[in-house]
């Protein structure tokens, strides 16, 4: 080893704190709410090989761990040593970083005595790409918006106006876009000016010798977590409402000594709609979910995604080939978690959550306000309950495994002429079980509006519930309901009447373990604090619960139960 | 000649310091904090410093007082039992919170419990509109009916809290006034009182807080209100210091007591404003370090920046949205968990990590043989020599080097191969650079450059890590005041009377009723009139405005600034022009052409501001250093590598504009300053050492 223990720790630390300041740079500037609130962008710096050495803790796995291969993509195009001072790159290539025309990265190449020693690079989501919009109903990735290949966004310090030209005149939102991307170079000088202060600091010419030591401690921590798995094979499959027919998710994973094969054979073809993922989107959360599980204290780089190799069939749903539609590719990418979890349940029971309700509702409502009068559009997205762990009930209302930042109701009745009659959690939707899955919620909205209004929904787990574990039951399943008692289609885009008041009631996260073996103490508490009445507590919890006196009664309890045994 | 007594209580020590108005004379104190019973530690503290100076109670003006009592309650969970009156269908509204996981991979990540179960929060059937308008109107006989239940669960506390409250209140008064009837006994907190801003969550979460630690806040301070009048005879206005910065009177801290969450650390970066701008320093980075956190504050043109919103009980105890938000201004500052008693572990990856856990006081670093067995940063800096094993705490507790000695060998020198001075090195200095990070972070996050800011250290371990941090930062100096332990309570002796108010009254710049808006600001400007012309003459009282700003649909709000008065046309130029600058100081740019709307408005309503006189000595002739050298003691020097003798001063001996060159320790009862490279220091008039790192790299 080249560097000292310490000296190494210092840099490793250094570099960390280098891609968070670059991250909180990006993040305090941009001018796109998500980014800003969710934290919905990625960070990292780069070796000359374009392999990740060091990653912000930031983001959703999505961004981050897709960013982890693009690199080497922008090396292909413009081969390190032909890149000159000043120089900017950048791409929305779906098939090379995030899958998605809305997320635009950005590589900035920081150059000590005329050689470049790294890369910067960010990824971000932007506010519109043009074409149909955030959408899954394109058929191809043409429909989806401005495809912007690896190219040159600056050149040795001078914009490439052409392609903020082209930018301006595809989007929707042109300041925006442009500010977001202005950040994200902004985002990648802040980084580059601590990489070049620290270098000269440790008297460093390059960073290659401390990325291949962080590069190879990362793969080795992570091949001895995949060693201390037992080898062999495990299975699992999870269904999914999806578009017109539902869609099974396949995968084996295989574990030979310290390498992991994750193998989705047997899942979808490709289908005609935007929810075709690419394979590195595939990869980003499948890996997350292994993360999850098996090295959360591992950090995010090269080295650690090596020993993993993740196999899917070329143009089928996990692994669209061009030109796919894409654009709605987290409508399945965010189950692949879940996937993986309950392929894992048994080689780690003590270490994954149970599947939860995984997709977020996604809700469009746009018409005409009744007391301004002015058309109105708004969006937001809500979340289920998730899984329960062996050790743990699941969370309720808790997005995992992309993030959110939930919207008060008083501020979307700022915001639009909604009104929200109801925002709770959605009693005995939890899956049962020794732990309990999280409750969904249960949202009530009413359009303050005198015409039709148009409502769009994407819903999931409607037909097919969040499964348990280990012997835990599913959550319920999410409903679409009219106060007309009409039961909308979980994947919706119709002109609803003015007084069509729509109630959300969004599905529960899967139970660990036989629900018969609850503490009765937390099935008590359960009951009195209404998560589950009183009636599934005696058919799925095995438990008598006094409500008057608020006791559980040992003895009718003790008799259920043991029926059971 | 008048004196002003400031009273801290922390974790293990209760602080006390007494000044004479004149600055002529400062005395401190410390008692061991009395947890049972809090008051016990303050009455005893202020009568053992009153009497050791021989000061006549009758000429004790003013005592001002901060406690973490009621922090201490949140996160410990031993307030009140308390219950929530909320609108049909929001009942769930604090437990939802924001549908986010604070922490990506960790999958056994814990919530805070909401301080009300749910079988405690009740729904009534009614409902305001966002334009303060009726929906459904309150039905009595539907909160008597709640009430009955209150009573019979035994409830101590109510927060009331409706949809919409902040624009109108009728029903939440009405709620109030009902339960006064039915459940005298019963703490209330209405949310358009303490906090009248859009966000049912943060405002609901808010409101619990207040409610749930308010009967610990009366009993207390109306005890302790009784203690200093009856045993201690002292005629003394008594004040109490608020997160904010400022103080308040006991009936406002009784009725809003997690306003005073955050005192302690408030004070502190008080403190450093105060010396910053003794010094002529306005910007300046205050610099905290303790046995378990060390926390960082940006001083801004002389102010530290105040942020609207705060967390208590957080599960991870460092990480944004852990907690449960509160949305009170406090004094903005980074907090995190590295303190003398931070413990050093080799990770999954064979690296030396250095906290966030720590040892805490029990049982403590190794070295205090209480029982520690992990190595912890005091351990480190034992044997690096930064520390004597004879001189801590002044030389009250003895530290076990060889216990300190045997923790980092067996658990880091020799899994990594290190000898016990590389580990030991290690340790302190990976503590260092988790600190720069912090606080490098924190400048970025705010938009400042902390190259340009000068490091003012204190806390028990913030002098020995300091010298360290402010290298790895490139900051220009280092300013150690004397009594780096007692900061936090001299920063109470220059705090004003202040209040805070605000109102959520959202709209464009553009589409705004501006006399509605100078409507409210008069109202909050009379409210605070009402209170504080009690105590302060009216001519003496200062109002300034502020309007939270963002562009529309951006995220964050900018506190800003708005001319008092109002409004006209030539105003709201000149608000959007303060947006501005306010904006591009923190983001580096503005957006033209888009529109900007207010969220709320804020005033706040202050009395003058005390002066804090320090002692002063002019420059000695006879300022030799030799006079105050202890000695020597081997010390291991990171620039030369090695270990060397260095010598070590006696701080008190120190006399003003004495100046002498490091490496050098300099110790005084509470901490150490650790000088371990070259650097010239010097002593000023106020008995603060400086150190300019401009002229040493």
């Amino acid at each position: 080893m080249a560097i000292d223990q310490i000296t190494l720790d210092i840099l490793w630390g250094r570099l960390i704190a280098t891609v968070n300041e670059q991250a909180a740079a990006l993040m305090r500037s941009s001018f796109t709410s998500i980014v800003r609130e969710a934290g919905d962008l990625s960070a990292g710096v780069f070796d000359r090989q374009g392999r990740m050495v060091a990653q912000a803790v930031t983001g959703t796995p999505g961004h981050i761990n897709s960013m982890a291969t693009g690199v080497m993509h922008f090396l292909e195009r413009f081969p390190i040593d032909t890149l000159m001072p000043g120089d900017v790159l950048v791409t929305n290539d779906p098939w090379k970083t995030a899958s998605q025309l809305n997320d635009i990265t950005v590589v900035t190449p920081v150059f000590k005595a005329g050689k470049v020693v790294a890369l910067f690079a960010n990824c971000c989501h932007a506010l519109d790409i043009g074409g149909r919009g955030l959408s899954a109903d394109s058929r191809s990735v043409f429909e989806e918006g401005l495809f912007i290949p690896v190219m040159k966004l600056h050149d040795r310090g001078k914009p490439v106006e052409a392609v903020f030209e082209l930018l301006k005149a595809n989007v929707r939102t042109p300041d925006e876009v442009i500010g977001d991307i202005h950040s994200q170079i902004v985002g990648n000088e802040a980084g580059a000016k601590q990489l070049l202060s620290f270098m000269d600091e440790f008297g460093l010419d390059d960073i290659e010798d401390l990325s291949e030591e962080i590069i190879s401690r990362s793969e080795a921590a992570m091949r001895e977590r995949i060693r201390d798995l037992p080898d062999g094979s495990y299975s699992y499959e999870l269904c999914i409402d999806g578009f017109d027919e539902p869609l099974l998710l396949k995968a084996k994973i295989l574990v030979e000594g310290d390498e992991l094969t994750v193998d989705f054979d047997g899942s979808p073809d490709a289908v005609p709609l935007g929810v075709n993922v690419c394979l590195n989107y595939t990869r980003a959360y499948t890996t997350y979910g292994i993360k999850c599980a098996l090295s959360p204290d591992v950090p995010n780089n090269e080295g650690s995604f090596r020993p993993v190799h993740i196999v899917a069939e070329e143009g089928s749903l996990l692994n669209a080939t061009y030109p796919s539609a894409i654009g709605g590719r987290h409508l399945v990418g965010h189950f692949l978690p879940s996937v993986i979890m309950g392929a894992l349940a048994d080689a780690l029971p003590d270490r994954v959550m149970a599947p939860g309700f995984d997709g977020l509702w996604d809700t469009h409502i746009s018409g005409r306000g009744r007391k301004t009068g002015e058309h109105f559009s708004f969006t937001w997205f809500s979340a289920g309950g998730t899984g329960a762990l062996k050790h743990k009930d699941g969370l309720s209302a808790a997005a995992y495994p992309s993030g959110i930042a939930g919207v008060p109701a008083e501020v979307i009745e700022a915001l639009s002429p909604l009104l929200i009659h109801r925002r709770e959690l959605r009693n005995d939707s939890g899956g049962a079980g020794t732990h309990r899955g999280g409750l969904g919620q249960v949202m009530e909205i009413e359009t303050l509006s005198d015409e039709p209004y148009l409502f769009s929904g994407l819903y999931e787990r409607t037909k097919f519930p969040a499964p348990g574990l280990a012997g835990g039951s599913e959550g319920q399943a999410g409903r679409v309901l009219t106060n007309n008692n009409e039961k909308l289609e979980p994947k919706i885009t119709r002109m609803l009447p003015a007084d069509t008041i729509v109630t959300l009631e969004m599905p529960g996260g899967g139970g660990f373990g036989p629900a018969f073996e609850r503490d009765t103490e937390h099935v008590l508490q359960d009951v009195r604090n209404g998560y589950v009445s009183a009636a599934e507590a005696k058919t799925k919890y095995g438990t008598v619960i006094d409500t008057d006196t608020w006791a559980v009664d040992a003895a009718a309890t003790e008799k259920l139960r043991q029926k059971t045994r | 000649m008048s004196f002003r007594f400031g009273a801290d209580i922390g974790g293990t020590f209760t602080d006390i310091v007494l000044v004479r108005e004149d600055g002529a004379a400062m005395e401190f104190g410390k008692v061991l904090t009395t947890p049972a019973q809090p008051d016990d530690a303050v009455i005893a503290g202020l009568e053992k410093v009153r009497a050791d100076a021989g000061v006549d109670p009758g000429d004790v003006a003013h005592v001002v007082h901060g406690t973490t009592l009621f922090t201490n309650a949140l996160i410990e969970r031993k307030g009140a039992k308390t219950a929530l009156i909320t609108t049909k269908g929001f009942r769930d509204a604090i437990e939802i919170g924001r549908e986010h996981r604070y922490d990506m991979y960790d999958l056994y990540m814990r919530r805070p419990d909401p301080l009300a179960p749910r079988h405690l929060r009740y729904e009534v059937d009614e409902r305001v509109l966002v334009d303060g308008s009726v929906l459904t109107p309150l039905r009595d006989e539907e909160v008597v009916a709640i009430a009955a239940e209150i009573r019979r669960e035994g409830v101590e506390a109510v927060a009331i809290s409706l949809m919409h409250a902040y624009a109108n209140d009728a029903h939440e008064r009405r709620i109030a006034a009902i339960l006064q009837d039915e459940l005298p006994d019963v703490l209330l907190t209405l949310s358009s009182d303490l906090v009248p801003e859009i966000g049912e969550y943060v405002r609901t979460s808010t409101s619990l807080a207040n409610v749930y630690v308010q009967g610990i806040a009366e009993s207390y301070l109306g005890r302790l209100r009784d203690r200093v009048t009856g045993e201690l005879k002292l005629d003394a206005g008594l004040y109490i210091m608020q997160s904010n910065g400022g103080v308040c009177e006991i009936e406002t801290a009784k009725r809003y007591p997690i306003r005073l969450v955050e005192s302690g650390p408030a004070a502190g970066a008080l403190a450093a404003a105060h010396y910053g701008a003794l010094l002529g320093h306005g910007d300046l980075l205050s610099f905290d370090m303790g046995g378990t956190t060390a926390k960082a504050c940006v001083i801004a043109d002389g102010k530290p920046l105040i942020a609207n919103e705060f967390e208590v009980d957080r599960q991870y105890q460092f990480k944004k949205q852990s907690g449960l938000p509160v949305k009170i201004p406090a004094i903005e500052m980074i907090e995190i968990g590295t303190g003398g008693g931070s413990i050093a572990r080799i990770d999954a990856l064979r690296r030396l990590q250095v906290g966030p856990d720590s040892a805490g006081a029990d049982p403590g670093p190794a070295s205090y043989a209480l029982g520690g067995e992990e190595p912890t940063v005091t351990d480190a800096d034992l044997v690096l020599g930064y520390l004597d094993p004879n001189f801590f705490l002044g030389g009250t507790m003895n530290l076990d080097i060889e216990a300190a000695k045997q923790a980092i060998s067996s658990r880091v020198a020799e899994p990594l191969g290190l000898s016990l001075i590389e580990a030991a090195w290690g340790i302190h200095q990976l503590a260092n650079e988790n600190m720069a990070s912090a606080a490098r972070i924190h400048t970025i996050e705010r938009g400042k450059d902390v190259t340009k800011f000068p490091v003012f250290a204190f806390g028990g371990a913030g002098p020995v890590h300091a010298f360290g941090v402010a290298r790895i930062l490139h900051s220009p100096r280092v300013i150690y005041p004397l009594g780096a332990g007692v900061m936090s309570s001299i920063g109470f002796l220059t705090a004003p009377l202040t209040l805070d108010f605000a109102r959520s009254y959202p709209g464009t710049l553009d589409g705004l009723d501006w006399a509605a808006v100078a409507g409210i600001l008069r109202e909050m400007q009379e409210q605070g009139r009402e209170i504080l012309h009690r105590t302060i003459e009216e001519d003496q009282i200062r109002y300034e405005h502020f309007a939270d700003m963002r562009y529309v649909k951006q995220g964050h709000e900018v506190r800003v600034p708005i001319p008092p008065g109002d409004f006209g046309a030539d105003h709201l130029e000149q608000i959007r022009r303060s947006f501005e600058d306010a904006y591009s100081a923190i983001y580096g740019h503005t957006m033209q052409g888009a529109e900007i709307e207010v969220v709320s408005w804020r005033v706040l309503a202050s009395g003058p501001r005390p002066d804090l006189i320090l002692p002063q000595a002019d420059p000695q002739e006879s300022s030799d250093p030799a006079t105050a050298l202890k000695g020597h003691r081997a010390m291991f020097l990171p620039d030369e590598k090695s270990v060397a003798d260095v010598p070590v001063y006696d701080r008190y001996k120190l006399s003003s504009g004495a100046s002498f060159d490091g490496p050098a320790v300099i110790e005084e009862r509470e901490s150490t300053v650790v000088v371990n490279g070259p650097a010239t220091i010097h002593v000023d008039q106020h008995a603060n050492l400086v150190i300019d790192l401009s002229k040493v790299e």
